[in-house]
């Protein structure tokens, strides 16, 4: 992780070009490059994680491996990836099989926009 | 009748060789489950639905049908730029050379 000009760095910053297509908002903005951040660095981390987990590694290795994986950016963290509503991003009441909060998934199933979906009634 | 633990452990490698797993009667973490773990990147990635199309690329797509199009956003913007422009209220121009920093004297 070193040298002048990281290609990683760029990771942690906004896409020049919108490259989402649903309710934009900042939080839809940086929830995606959290995302693409942690896709791009997903393999690294799972190399670093297993030689934590190796206990037939000499401990300095374990050590080296954790304190490069806990100096790693905050964006390639998995824990920071937050399924957001991508209808208006709220962040709580999420149904993931739909990508929309519960409000937003009631409206669209009530509106029929949900193919599938139908008001229970017995 | 008890199987001494050293037929136990025979079976145990018999096993292992048959379902091509690791023989680790000692259970000593080697970390291999997080080898064994799927990568999850690209379904995380893919969760906001990507932009597919945009006015530029539809444009160039049907380019060579030599359509008329407008863009009506697009004009709207233009004329509002040049509307600020004829009043003097435009955007100023890119600075080719770094901004000449002024330093305050201390008194």
């Amino acid at each position: 992780m070193s040298g002048p000009a990281n290609p990683i760095s760029s990771l942690f910053r906004r896409s020049k070009k919108l490259d989402i297509d649903c309710f934009i908002n900042v939080w839809t903005l940086r929830d995606h490059t959290k995302r693409k951040a942690f896709e791009a660095t997903e393999a690294q981390r799972q190399a670093l994680r297993y030689l934590v987990r190796n206990t037939t590694l000499p401990a300095r290795t374990r050590v080296m491996a954790q304190l490069e994986l806990t100096q790693m950016h905050a964006y390639t963290r998995p824990t920071q990836i937050k399924n957001r509503c991508t209808m208006g991003t709220k962040g709580r009441g999420i149904l993931r099989d739909f990508k929309m909060s519960r409000y937003a998934f009631r409206m669209n199933a009530l509106a029929g926009n949900l193919p599938g979906v139908k008001k229970a009634s017995w | 009748m008890s199987v001494p633990r050293a037929r136990l452990l025979e079976l145990m490698k018999a096993q292992c060789q048959l379902f091509s797993t690791t023989y680790n009667p000692t259970g000593i973490r080697t970390g291999n489950k997080i080898l064994r773990q799927r990568l999850r990147g690209p379904a995380l990635a893919s969760y906001y639905p990507r932009k597919l199309i945009n006015d530029r690329s539809l444009l160039e797509e049907f380019s060579p049908y030599d359509l008329t199009t407008t863009r009506e956003e697009e004009e709207d913007r233009l004329d509002h730029i040049a509307a600020l422009k004829a009043r003097g209220k435009g955007a100023p121009k890119k600075k080719k050379e770094a901004p000449v920093v002024h330093v305050k004297k201390r008194k």
